[in-house]
């Protein structure tokens, strides 16, 4: 049964570090994907800016019509079809942030709808450091305002809470109290925790319940930028 | 404190807020609309004021008539539509008006690209607009580092009464970092220590308390005596304003010189010559006016330094500066792009390793 995974949430909550993940994940198992941008939102930071290194995985990309041009008025392309038309394992949606950026969903509602029962998953990725993510009553709010613009229902939360290349063992701890009171609060499961391999094996090894840490998915990261210096000077501040 | 992550265009906005600013007045253009956006969110729920205006002109009047009752009052926007602010800011600076504005600067000139540039360097501390004004001018490198001078911004800008102007781009705005952000600061318009402000005026109140905001001097004398004044406190902030920081430029015989995002390219390239055992070192402005001049020139002067290398994502704006702060003493050769293209790091390597052959 083909598999589709929307990935929706706040901005920079890591959608697209997630689904460059779950894309290449996928492709090394073998199976024939398809990695949709939807980000209509952005114009900086953009998946399609990594479509070389996708394509070579055999990975089929689908950008928004003028994507990384320079031209801020990005539209749909008609190739978002083949996500439904065609005969793929995993397909894959990373959608732009907020509720202003899970608008786009909305023109495909007529086809969510007619997949396999089981075979869509919405998931509402969550950084819980980001300001606007940080308490359960904000990812409550943004999950309601997603779900209405989206016309989709969310079908389960991941908690990627990160200070990018500062990252330390508080952050998924921190981040799975907020999400699992978020969750009980909601009734949205957590299916996904997902994190650099070893802080993920550490809070792993921490206890918690499992019920709001679902499967654990330890991810690379793909987004690097070239201003790590400051970012370096943190760490050894903060050691 | 605990860090966040934030991305740069919602950290400067917060931190504006933070730092007292109550009054948001702009229009949107990529790549800063994002701090529009954030403001007429946040501004509401803390009893501040946002308007979009019809336009970046009408913008920078709003900012001219809310800074002249003293309040605190921030603008931003991108290249083109800073340049729509000109005539704005040359009032505001004529009018003694303490305000922040945001050039979060995109490619140039005209309409340019939406992609980040640093193109607008002349127009931030050359003038812009008409008259013999400066606005304070930092050049933040990190999203830390805006925060934290906007802390301070609006303290500057009342202390001196004049504008102050920070020069971003595109890429400082869209990125995201971890950052600490500060408590907010209480502020009130305190008449006592503001006389100028315009905060209210009845008939049968004394004449000469009036306040009045006004550039316009119709005697000559009194425009002259006007414009000592300015130049004064100009002075004065080149003598107190001044910050720099230098990067492993200890003993460099290679000094390069950047300022906001390209000096956070230049210092990964420098780690890798370093690493390769090139003595190579930054100087970055971080006020580009008032300008570092004597700072650059004693970092210059050291004896180890053979040549400076200016770095800029133009076509070498603040060229024209370090080179009259090193005043024809050392070789000052250059590398950069204009176009949106940031230099990269390996393009900054293979620069240097050029001026090590002699090329």
């Amino acid at each position: 049964m083909k598999k589709v995974f929307v990935l929706i949430g706040n901005y920079g909550s890591g959608k697209t570090e997630l689904a460059l993940n779950f894309a290449m994940r996928a492709a090394r198992a073998g199976e024939r994907t398809e990695l949709l941008d939807l980000d209509m939102v952005n114009t900086y930071f953009r998946l399609s800016e990594h479509g070389r290194m996708v394509s070579m995985k055999e990975i089929r990309l689908v950008s928004p019509n003028f994507a990384c041009s320079g031209i801020e008025t990005l539209s749909l392309p008609a190739e978002v079809a083949s996500a439904f038309a065609m005969d793929w394992d995993t397909v894959i949606f990373d959608v732009g942030g907020d509720a202003v950026g899970s608008t786009a969903l909305g023109r495909y509602h007529e086809d969510f709808m007619e997949l396999e029962p089981g075979a869509l998953e919405v998931l509402n990725v969550v950084n819980a450091r980001r300001p606007l993510a940080g308490t359960a009553d904000r990812i409550a709010k943004l999950q309601e305002e997603m779900e209405a613009h989206s016309r989709l229902r969310i079908t389960g939360m991941i908690n990627n809470t990160n200070l990018a290349q500062v990252t330390g063992p508080d952050e998924l701890r921190d981040g799975y109290e907020i999400i699992r009171e978020a969750s009980e609060r909601t009734g949205v499961p957590v299916k996904y925790t997902s994190g650099q391999k070893d802080l993920l094996e550490q809070f792993l090894a921490e206890g918690h319940d499992p019920r709001f840490i679902g499967t654990p998915l330890p991810i690379k990261t793909y987004m690097q930028r070239d201003w790590d210096s400051w970012v370096r000077s943190l760490s050894t501040k903060q050691k | 404190m605990a860090l966040t992550l934030m991305k740069g265009s919602e950290a400067i906005a917060e931190a504006a807020i933070r730092a007292g600013a109550r009054f948001f007045f702009g229009y949107p253009i990529t790549p800063q609309t994002e701090i529009p956006e954030y403001m007429s969110a946040r501004m509401p729920e803390i009893g501040g004021c946002y308007l979009q205006a019809e336009s970046e002109v009408a913008a920078i009047n709003m900012v001219y008539g809310a800074a002249g009752t003293g309040a605190r009052v921030i603008t931003s926007s991108s290249s083109p539509g800073v340049s729509l602010k000109q005539e704005g800011i040359s009032y505001c600076a004529g009018a003694r008006l303490p305000a922040v504005i945001l050039n979060v600067m995109r490619g140039g000139p005209g309409l340019g690209s939406i992609q980040a540039s640093q193109g607008d360097y002349f127009q931030g501390v050359k003038g812009g607009g008409n008259g013999d004004y400066h606005l304070i001018t930092y050049a933040p490198s990190s999203i830390q580092e805006a925060i934290n001078i906007m802390m301070f911004a609006y303290d500057k800008a009342e202390k001196y009464r004049v504008p102050v102007l920070f020069l971003a781009d595109g890429i400082m705005a869209q990125m995201m970092e971890p950052v600490e952000m500060p408590e907010m600061v209480e502020f009130h318009v305190d008449p006592e220590k503001k006389p100028w402000a315009a905060t209210g005026w009845k008939p049968g109140d004394d004449p000469e308390k009036r306040a009045q905001i006004n550039s316009l001097f119709i005697s000559t004398e009194e425009l002259s005596k006007h414009n000592d004044v300015l130049q004064a406190t100009y002075r004065e902030i080149e003598k107190n304003e001044v910050m720099y920081e230098e990067y492993r430029a200890e003993d460099a015989e290679i000094l390069i010189t950047a300022f906001g995002t390209v000096a956070r390219v230049a210092k990964s390239a420098i780690d890798e010559l370093r690493a390769e055992g090139l003595k190579v070192g930054l100087f970055r402005p971080i006020t580009v006016w008032p300008y570092p001049y004597k700072e650059l020139r004693a970092a210059a002067d050291r004896e180890g330094v053979k040549a400076l290398l200016d770095v800029e994502c133009n076509e070498g704006q603040m060229l024209e500066d370090v080179k009259l702060a090193i005043e024809g003493t050392k070789p000052v050769d250059f590398f950069g792009h204009c176009g949106s293209q940031m230099p990269t790091t390996q393009e900054i390597i293979e620069k240097i390793h050029a001026m090590k052959e002699g090329k």
